[in-house]
């Protein structure tokens, strides 16, 4: 009994699973209004778009990179398609356009960071003031609160309560399980960001890795833009604001590490849940909304810290022998 | 080793070691220099293009918000020395304002507002530095973390809402001038001097460049290695209080969200000087150069009349383009 505990408790899934549990029955009690059909369709349809962005995220972070200009790159596709969606094309150019725009922006990052050698949290965090001023630029702070009918359809609750969010998120993360562990491409993020040199000496080509991750984070941001556009039903230059933190956030929940290598689609899929519900739990606990940032910091400092305990030796081992052979 | 790298760049995850005597800094010497190049540059062209670039005032405007971004900048370029990374640094701001504001409020007067917002700071930095030093766990992960938790605090402590009813006091560092030159430049470059010598020449500077360069190899030598990376946050923490006390004295007023934009612009800043993200190499003079860049230029497009959304656009390729350039150049040899 003990040793299913232990084993339970030694991954970041467990653990993230038996504080949702644990959470789950404290809301049994605390928030009878929690678990009505009603209140938790709209929690889970609160999840999708995270789901579908932190999905793109986990594969950046396993290659030991990072992209902060998610928030920028969702907010310029949701006001692109919406804009372009208004002057009468049809949802069958829109769409598959919006996330090949997301491919060229996310592709864009790779160049400067695999051709210009510019650190990913750098190349990124430039991307993420051009992306954002050059949208601002264009929509000169006008808001778009006319959306085409087909994207706001894809916005409201139809079957089972759920919206076109949940299911595209439930299709990305089967097609990510599947992309890591099943292909060739999947499983060389996880070498690449295990150790690069190695990888490179086993003939991982270290530029088709981050053209193809910083790409599929693109789309990703792309598609997870569209549905951010549905559910609001208004964008503008200043949309998803800070959101690459909350993916980060989400994903590094889930247990993935930030140096590379390790994580999981399990993992970051509690993370999305976990930060998801309590968002939800905290207004049905009647929590005053200016306070709670302070208990969804706590849990991600909480998060981080149980993730750090479980690796704290392995880590150390792997740190040496990567210095060793970097040296 | 949670402690070593926020994040890796994709091929180059050796920070190429540093001099044993130079402090590392004879890999970096190019960049503020280009930086500080085409800064003048700038400077020509702008005042050629407006009368209103050379003056006094606009200058005295300038290093205001400049002294700002300048503190948490030093601060930054410890941090990122080290290895590591300090994504909470706006949120302390606005939690130290916040504080100071309420202190202000209950009737403490000018200078106590003032010691109590640094001292909010350094709290604040070192609750980072006690996580990341003493727990060893990640600086991007851990501030993450603090960011969202203080501005948390600082939203919560304030219910959103913004506090003018500074004491005449705490708002002197505003209007304080010495030979025309604001106090808060001036504090600015005491900051400078300050770490520039403790990086340089003393021991604890020594030891954050060696744990930069290679955390194990720091650690069995028996560094101090959890004191000093304590001591790294916690004075960050410190210069975002004193950042904070000048904003209270600039705007006359305090928001648990202000700042918010120091933490891209002060990392922007110390990595356009040259200091490479990875840690183990750190220059001041850099992170000077490229906190000078960012707000000269931004006035300069300003005078110029370009509009204001471009700016950021324009002041991010600055970043691309400084950074791409500084690494084609150090390919070379």
């Amino acid at each position: 009994m003990t040793t299913t505990l232990q084993r339970l408790l030694h991954r970041q899934e467990g653990r993230l699973g038996l504080a949702m549990a644990v959470l789950l029955i404290a809301l049994a009690f605390t928030a009878p209004g929690f678990f009505t059909a009603v209140n938790l369709a709209s929690v889970v349809r609160g999840m999708g778009v995270l789901t579908i962005v932190s999905m793109g995220m986990l594969m950046v972070i396993l290659t030991g990179g990072i992209d902060v200009s998610v928030g920028s790159m969702v907010a310029v596709i949701s006001v692109v398609a919406a804009r372009w969606g208004n002057t009468g094309a049809p949802a069958a150019l829109v769409a598959p356009g919006a996330l090949l725009l997301g491919a060229g922006l996310g592709f864009f990052n790779a160049v400067l960071i695999a051709d210009l050698r510019i650190p990913p949290i750098v190349a990124t965090l430039g991307t993420m003031g051009l992306y954002r001023g050059l949208l601002l630029q264009w929509t000169q702070g006008e808001w778009v609160t006319r959306l085409p009918h087909w994207l706001a359809a894809a916005g409201r609750p139809g079957r089972f309560l759920m919206d076109g969010s949940v299911w595209a998120a439930i299709l990305v993360t089967a097609l990510t399980a599947w992309f890591l562990r099943r292909t060739q491409a999947g499983r060389s993020l996880f070498r690449f960001g295990g150790s690069p040199i190695a990888a490179l000496r086993v003939g991982i080509a270290e530029r088709r890795v981050v053209y193809l991750t910083y790409s599929l984070m693109g789309v990703l941001a792309a598609l997870g833009a569209l549905f951010y556009a549905a559910q609001l039903g208004s964008v503008q230059g200043n949309a998803a604001l800070g959101y690459e933190l909350t993916v980060i956030a989400a994903v590094v929940l889930g247990g993935a590490n930030i140096m590379g290598g390790e994580g999981s689609v399990t993992g970051t899929l509690l993370g999305v849940v976990l930060l998801g519900s309590i968002q939800s739990a905290l207004i049905l606990l009647h929590v005053p909304t200016f306070w709670q940032g302070v208990v969804t910091g706590a849990i991600v400092l909480l998060g981080v810290a149980a993730g750090a305990v479980r690796r704290r030796r392995p880590i150390n081992l792997r740190a040496l022998s990567g210095k060793g052979s970097a040296a | 080793m949670s402690t070593t790298l926020s994040s890796q760049p994709a091929g180059t995850s050796t920070p190429p070691s540093p001099g044993r005597g130079r402090a590392g800094l004879a890999g970096i010497h190019w960049q503020p220099w280009i930086v500080a190049a085409l800064l003048l540059i700038f400077c020509f062209y702008t005042g050629w293009r407006t009368g209103d670039f050379w003056t006094v005032i606009n200058w005295q405007l300038l290093v205001q918000p400049l002294a700002e971004a300048g503190l948490v900048s030093l601060g930054m370029t410890l941090v990122i020395a080290t290895g590591g990374i300090d994504l909470s640094v706006g949120s302390i701001i606005g939690l130290s304002a916040v504080i100071a504001a309420v202190a202000a409020q209950h009737g403490a007067g000018g200078v106590t507002v003032d010691l109590i917002a640094a001292g909010a700071g350094l709290v604040a930095g070192a609750g980072n530095g006690l996580l990341i030093g003493w727990l060893g766990l990640s600086p991007i992960l851990v501030t993450l973390g603090t960011m969202i938790l203080y501005a948390g605090l600082a939203v919560g402590i304030s219910s959103g809402s913004s506090f003018a009813g500074f004491p005449a006091g705490a708002l002197w560092w505003g209007d304080a001038t010495w030979l025309g030159i604001p106090a808060p430049f001036l504090l600015f470059i005491a900051a400078v001097l300050a770490v520039a010598i403790l990086l340089q020449r003393s021991l604890w500077g020594r030891y954050l460049l060696s744990f930069g360069s290679n955390p194990v190899a720091a650690r069995f030598s028996g560094m101090p290695v959890k004191r000093s990376l304590f001591a790294v946050y916690a004075v960050q923490g410190a210069f975002c209080g004193l950042a904070a006390m000048l904003m209270i004295g600039r705007l006359a007023s305090a928001r648990g969200d202000m700042g918010q934009s120091l933490m891209l612009t002060s990392i922007a800043a110390v990595v356009l000087g040259g200091t490479p993200i990875v840690g183990g190499m750190a220059s001041v003079a850099g992170t000077v150069a490229g906190v000078a860049a960012f707000y000269v230029v931004q006035n300069g497009l300003t005078l110029v009349g370009v509009p204001a959304f471009l700016e950021s656009a324009l002041v991010a390729v600055l970043l691309l383009v400084a950074v791409a350039a500084g690494n084609l150049l150090k390919r070379e040899p």
